[in-house]
């Protein structure tokens, strides 16, 4: 896995400006390869989870061949969670990145070898919030298999990633998994996310990005565009959501131009790591 | 001068191929010594250390976390200071070591020193090398500490150069009497092959210094071999201080007298072998009067010159 980093801070950059609010317009209104008007974008892919929601999991075993699991437990080693904490994870419907930081806080060998008392244990909050009210009902079911129906620690709120209703300075992390692709304006998830962050406070964002290297671009293309909605026709029965995936991949920004926009937001200590050549980006910037 | 080195190979030499592409404007991190008065030399109970930073970076907005700023956050980032990241680090460590000696050199104290703060402690998440970034930053301190100490006329002139090579090294070792409960914990964290790149680099900076105050300005290969002599009576030292329990630390300061002047001892004796040797070579093939001659003149050398 090649590792790269690069650190923006918020500063002049005006030369970028007017491109990348060319393509901000072209993201909002942009589904995968079609356009379409901005206030129905966020119906589209409404529409594309509520299709997806009972089989989003195995579909991501299957197309990322069981990878997505290590991505996942590569952000939440990131984000380092701690008892105590007031996380949020946007997007995050079926659960998979909650659970992981659950168990993180939770798990009985990190409380043996660190002093951590009860009390704080208790505070430990984590709201997974989801546009998608079928994505959260299979995030709770699971949570049920898991003994966690009733835990406190665990909350499920329906919620716009645009536009959420937690309070400003709230959270001490912020996690979007797969989802920001989705939304309909990145800048204002960016600005929400910042709002919600207490200082200190850490965002990270793991998302399908660019792939670079000549040979392996190739490869990957080709993977998308004829493996992926295939499979999707095959084990999920919908060919088209699974097209809009890999399209709204390609037309999300680039790693770099995306952690301008992070750092234009007014995060600090920007920074990103590719996994898999570029396949998969883990962004992370901190509110100061 | 001395920290951005360190810190620009720390960023380049790690573990990972991560780059880091710093700002242009990043300015260099040595903190000034008002800043970090209280810190070392006294014990923990130093409350001061952010009052003289603390006004750079306050957050007017910050008191009322539902004040409703929403829409408004983003166009009061040019009016409120931009705190920096690295400004900010620097501030968590600095209050988290106040948490060491109860909490150890752990992501604990960083997150309560965080909270001291009032930054959220998933800042400490952030940090690169957790624990190893609140070793390294004290050493940092301890050592900007000593090179203060010495500028602000530390009185060496009469003292022979054994004596002011003690005198420095039990300076910057009572510096760690507050933390000595929880230091074999730190030399752990520095023996780390993650972290031994920089310690050994901060070490090293350390024995420079401490040479550079005693007045050693040599630069040929006795140059390694002086830092490397001095490396080990400090190391030495600072384990032995660790279970040593007189009062005042006085045993520890009666070791360190003996090994400065072993070292000495042990140069001169290296310097006698060598003119010995030199008789010896100078004898070989000459007549006897010759090699009397020549042991004449050694002898008066050692006599008349300086023996150091």
């Amino acid at each position: 896995m090649a590792l790269r980093s690069v650190s923006r801070r918020l500063g002049s950059r005006i030369l970028n400006h007017r491109s990348f609010v060319a393509s901000l317009h072209s993201h909002a209104t942009s589904f995968g390869f079609q356009e379409v008007k901005e206030e129905e974008k966020s119906k589209l892919v409404g529409n594309v989870f509520t299709n997806v929601a009972s089989s989003y999991d195995i579909m991501n075993d299957v197309m990322s061949g069981g990878l997505h699991r290590l991505w996942k437990e590569r952000l939440v080693g990131k984000l380092s969670p701690f008892a105590g904490m007031k996380h949020l994870d946007v997007a995050g419907g079926t659960g998979d990145v909650a659970f992981r930081i659950y168990d993180a806080v939770y798990s009985v060998k990190r409380r043996a070898l660190q002093k951590v008392d009860e009390a704080s244990l208790e505070e430990t909050q984590i709201y997974v919030c989801d546009i998608n009210p079928n994505m959260l009902n299979v995030g709770k079911q699971r949570a049920a298999e898991r003994g966690l129906r009733d835990n406190k620690s665990l909350v499920w709120v329906e919620g716009d990633a645009e536009a959420l209703s937690f309070d400003d300075n709230s959270m001490d992390g912020y996690t979007i998994a797969f989802g920001i692709r989705n939304v309909t304006h990145i800048e204002k998830a960016l600005a929400e996310a910042y709002r919600v962050l207490k200082r200190g406070g850490r965002f990270l964002c793991l998302e399908l990005s660019h792939v670079e290297i000549p040979i392996f671009k190739n490869l990957y293309d080709l993977y998308s565009f004829q493996v992926i909605p295939n499979l999707g026709e095959l084990i999920a029965g919908d060919r088209e959501s699974y097209q809009y995936l890999v399209e709204s991949v390609r037309r999300f920004p680039p790693q770099e131009r995306f952690a301008s926009m992070i750092a234009d937001a007014g995060f600090e200590k920007v920074e990103y790591e590719n996994l898999v050549g570029g396949v998969v980006a883990i962004h992370s910037a901190i509110k100061l | 001068m001395y920290r951005t080195a360190a810190k620009r190979l720390l960023a380049g030499g790690g573990f990972t191929t991560t780059r880091i592409l710093r700002y242009p404007k990043l300015r260099s991190t040595i903190i000034p010594s008002s800043y970090t008065s209280g810190l070392c030399t006294s014990s923990m109970g130093g409350g001061n250390t952010e009052s003289p930073m603390g006004n750079q970076s306050v957050n007017p907005n910050q008191s009322g976390p539902t004040a409703g700023t929403g829409e408004g956050q983003r166009r009061h980032e040019s009016r409120k200071p931009r705190a920096e990241f690295q400004e900010e680090q620097a501030r968590v460590l600095s209050a988290s070591l106040r948490h060491v000696p109860r909490l150890g050199w752990t992501e604990e104290a960083m997150m309560a020193g965080s909270r001291d703060v009032g930054v959220s402690p998933s800042i400490v998440g952030s940090f690169s090398r957790k624990e190893a970034a609140l070793v390294e930053f004290f050493m940092d301190e301890c050592l900007q500490l000593l090179m203060d100490r010495i500028d602000s006329g530390l009185d060496l002139q009469n003292l022979i150069p054994s004596e002011r090579i003690a005198k420095l090294i039990r300076i910057r070792l009572e510096m760690q009497v507050p933390y000595m409960s929880k230091w074999p914990q730190a030399l752990s964290i520095q023996a780390h092959p993650l972290n031994v790149p920089t310690s050994f680099k901060q070490r090293a900076m350390l024995v420079d210094e401490i040479w550079h105050a005693v007045g050693d300005g040599a630069s040929d290969l006795d140059w390694y071999v002086k830092r490397t002599i001095l490396g080990g009576v400090y190391s030495t030292t600072e384990i032995y201080m660790l279970t040593d329990n007189s009062l005042e630390h006085r045993d520890t300061w009666t070791f360190l007298n003996d090994r400065v002047k072993d070292a000495f001892d042990l140069k001169k004796s290296i310097q006698e072998a060598k003119y010995f040797a030199e008789d010896i070579g100078a004898g070989v093939g000459k007549s006897v009067q010759g090699l009397m001659n020549g042991v004449m003149q050694t002898m008066s050398r050692r006599s008349g010159g300086s023996a150091f």
